[in-house]
């Protein structure tokens, strides 16, 4: 099957309500056996788990990649100069940074609308928005920059604004718009990573502000602070959230999104915490065993494999390093895997790693 | 199954608040109640502990103390002693590791700690045991003496059970009052050292106490440490730095903080059977304690040239380690430790794909690694738990240049070579900051009297008096039978 061919045909997956478990697998085994076919380090890496096309039966079987492999490995299925963008993911350790190619994104598109428009427009069509992220010119390779890039013109009101440049959150302004929201009576959305929010809080407590949004408006952030502000408990940052800007624990939908993906989960609102999340038909989810592999029982603890038909390029698998738990309707997600902290006196691998930048600079 | 950890002198009869601390394993539970002392409580803890030492563990000859102790030695490497039996039963429920490897590491351990060793633990550091006793002629002319702290403060770690010991036993060895806090990951065994201590010797009861905080517990941790004369920390180094802010200036502090130790194996030890020999005692030193002592080997440089390859070694160590994982299991991780692993091999077996030399080693549960790499290519950590890299290398340089960087967290080097290239390798090793070589499966049981972490267990602690020679001169022509 050509590439075109397969995007034709995920596209049309995409577009369809649901997708039965053979439709899913179906698709998930003719994208392992082009990926097998044309990505050559996949390919090498399947053969050392013993995994060829044909002892792959479903999409279970899939050999799932390791995140950090995108990091060490080109993953493509074209050459990757070929490829229409590249997505990069921080490089918070040793500044390597993992990449995502993507010869066409078209599909990456196509499924960030019709799941985003399911998942946070609902009924609506279009939303006056706030963006607490830099635009898609200042961080082209920034998954998460085209992803709000995306949501502003599709989904934005034409007076929709960011409020993130290079100089960080340019309070003052957004303070003005958030003003004015609350005057207009308009629904508003404010959306952005995590850490953002965390900026805006200190600016509102500072400065003694709090604001109640019109009924309608929400809120979407994603990504987790990443030590760029202090890090917050789920609840803590929902009420001060909700309490700051007058938009219900509910109203605030959390993205759990990754570079390494091509398709987003959602939950639906923050009420209660760890809220379930789950995403569209064309991307499944199991939680296993860190050392087995084997999948965990409902309810149990596991690493969170996801197995994403929107990556058409690279791997439709990855591992993650997310810790989950299967429930009704999707997972719970628990966190990033710590590296577990030594009881002793022999070094733990996090603190040699710290030690060694140390000794290094 | 209920334990009670700690020990306490009297303070009088006020209740004193206990925090429950549950551990868990193969479906087996121990609670251990903890003593959690207010500041106050601490503080007649202190006052108690010192004022008792003075008065009677001052006053034992080193002689004495080395009897008591070896009585209380006997009673913990009989088996039928309670105290043994409870040993044996309730540590592999509150480490997690092996029951026999608990049982045979106990003993093995106790043994460090009988009449002889400690005698010769003592002459190790201060050459004249008496010296603790009473003033000492020295050879250069007038007396000297060895004066223990009053109050010794231990922080002790929690990964290997009884470790405590070392600290415990140098202190009471130079008559210090001794006030141990014990870790949550293990915090039963001083307790129990304690207990048996004052049932040999009553009088001794005053002198000890053996109590929990929470790590990092700034109001206790002040309080404490202002009264000690010595804090001995374990822990990692940020762990060492919040204690060490904790003190006051005049405080002696000794931080024994986390260390890294390897295997090195010449070509020299790798023929046919040789290697078998020592793939099974680097094995050994792998999985005794699954690698969480810092003795622990995180990986082995292994000679090429032999007529067994560094990866033929790699493949030998992973059988062994493969044996012993069915003898002495894994103590069964957390499902955070189990990721840590899984995502330590993951990035392990990417690099496979870069480099076609490389190969690693492992079983489906994922009990065990063996990372086997071609050439150094920086020293690494390992994420512990049985995992381990077999790198090789030509000459003694390649790795003296790749541990020389990390010198301040070296620590032991199991050694395979020849008479001769032992002494050259030594002579390297030592100046690139290793602190002790030793045989391969002897990483883990450090012999009585080393220096750990080069330094001197006894002669850290005491402060010498000297009585020059000038004193003594001076002094005969004020004695009474002066003509």
């Amino acid at each position: 099957m050509t590439q075109q061919e397969m995007i034709e045909s995920l596209l049309q997956l995409i577009n369809k309500e649901t997708s039965t478990e053979e439709e899913f697998n179906e698709h998930a085994l003719m994208l392992f056996a082009y990926q097998y076919e044309n990505n050559v380090p996949y390919r090498t890496y399947c053969m050392q788990k013993g995994k060829t096309a044909r002892t792959v039966k479903t999409w279970r079987d899939i050999p799932a990649v390791p995140i950090n492999a995108f990091k060490e490995l080109t993953l493509s299925c074209v050459p990757p100069e070929q490829a229409e963008r590249v997505f990069m993911t921080s490089g918070t350790t040793k500044g390597v940074r993992g990449k995502h190619y993507h010869p066409a994104l078209s599909v990456y598109d196509q499924s960030m609308i019709v799941n985003f428009q399911k998942r946070f427009m609902k009924e609506h069509n279009k939303i006056k928005m706030g963006i607490l992220f830099p635009t898609e010119d200042e961080l082209p390779n920034s998954s998460l920059a085209h992803y709000l890039a995306l949501a502003v013109n599709v989904f934005g009101t034409e007076d929709s604004q960011y409020f993130v440049n290079r100089d960080g959150l340019d309070i003052d302004r957004l303070l003005a718009e958030l003003e004015q929201a609350e005057q207009s009576g308009e629904p508003y959305a404010l959306l952005g990573a995590s850490f953002s929010f965390v900026h805006l809080f200190e600016e509102l407590a500072k400065r003694g502000k709090t604001f109640r949004l019109p009924e309608g408006s929400r809120i979407l952030d994603t990504g987790g602070f990443k030590n760029q502000s202090r890090e917050m408990g789920l609840d803590e940052f929902y009420d001060t959230l909700s309490s700051f800007l007058g938009v219900p624990r509910r109203e605030c939908i959390n993205m759990y999104g990754m570079t390494e993906l091509s398709t987003q989960f959602y939950d639906d609102g923050n009420g209660t915490v760890p809220s379930v999340k789950s995403g569209p038909h064309w991307i499944r989810t199991r939680v296993i065993h860190p050392l087995t592999g084997e999948e965990m029982p409902k309810g149990e603890r596991g690493v969170l494999v996801h197995c994403d038909l929107g990556n058409f390029n690279s791997v439709t698998t990855i591992l993650t390093e997310d810790m989950g738990v299967e429930t009704d309707g999707g997972f719970l997600l628990l966190g990033r895997v710590q590296g577990a902290e030594a009881k002793g006196c022999s070094i733990a691998v996090e603190e040699f790693i710290r030690a060694a930048k140390g000794t290094s600079e | 199954m209920r334990e009670y950890a700690g020990y306490l002198p009297c303070i009088g009869d006020e209740p004193i608040e206990t925090r429950v601390l549950t551990f868990e394993k193969n479906g087996e539970r121990v609670e251990v109640e903890v003593p959690l002392l207010t500041v106050e409580q601490l503080n007649k803890v202190v006052r108690k502990v010192k004022q008792a030492s003075a008065q009677f563990l001052k006053s034992l000859s080193v002689t004495e103390i080395i009897d008591l102790l070896d009585r209380v030695m006997a009673q913990l490497l009989d088996r039928r002693h309670p105290y043994r039996q409870k040993a044996e039963q309730v540590l592999p429920i509150v480490t997690g590791y092996d029951e026999e490897m608990v049982r045979l590491g106990l003993t093995s351990y106790f043994k460090t700690f009988r009449k002889p060793q400690l005698q010769r633990f003592l002459v190790e550091d201060l050459e004249n045991p008496l010296l603790l006793d009473d003033f000492q002629p020295r050879a250069k002319g007038g007396f000297s003496k060895a004066v223990g702290p009053d109050v010794i403060v231990h922080v002790w770690a929690g990964n290997v059970p009884a470790l405590p010991l070392w600290s415990f036993i140098s202190g009471l060895l130079v008559k210090s009052g001794m006030i141990g806090k014990v870790s949550s990951a293990e915090p039963l065994f001083a307790g129990w050292f304690a207990r048996l201590l004052v049932e040999v010797e009553p009088k001794l009861a005053d002198c000890l106490a053996v109590v929990w905080w929470k790590g990092g517990d700034v109001e206790r941790e002040r309080a404490v440490f202002g009264q000690a004369d010595v804090v001995v920390g374990y822990g990692s180094n940020a762990s060492l730095e919040e204690m060490q802010r904790r003190l006051p200036v005049t405080t002696r502090f000794l931080p024994f903080g986390h260390k890294v130790s390897f295997g090195l194996i010449s070509r020299s030890c790798l023929d046919a059977r040789k290697a078998w020999q020592a793939a099974h005692q680097a094995a050994f030193d792998i999985m005794r304690y699954d690698q969480q002592g810092c003795y622990s080997p995180h990986l082995f440089y292994v000679q090429t040239g032999g007529s067994v390859s560094p990866k033929e070694f790699a493949r030998y160590v992973a059988h062994e380690l493969n044996c012993f994982a069915k003898r002495f299991p894994r103590r069964p991780l957390s499902l955070e430790e189990m990721a840590a692993q899984a995502s330590w091999r993951q990035r392990e077996e990417l690099g496979v794909l870069a480099n076609k030399e490389k190969e690693v080693l492992g079983n489906e549960a994922g009990d065990w690694t063996v990372v086997y790499e071609p050439e150094c290519r920086g020293f690494a950590a390992s994420c512990l738990n049985r995992a381990v890299k077999i790198v090789a290398f030509d000459d003694i340089s390649q790795v003296i240049a790749e541990i020389a960087p990390y010198r301040v967290f070296l620590q032991t080097a199991g050694v395979a070579a020849s008479p001769k290239e032992l002494f050259e390798w030594a002579e390297q090793l030592g100046k690139a900051g290793v602190t002790r070589i030793t045989a391969l499966g002897h990483m883990t049981s450090p012999e009585a009297g080393w220096h750990h972490d080069g330094r001197f267990n006894l002669r850290d602690l005491v402060q010498m008096v000297d009585i020059e020679s000038a004193a003594e001169a001076y002094a005969e022509q004020f004695a009474p039978y002066v003509d």
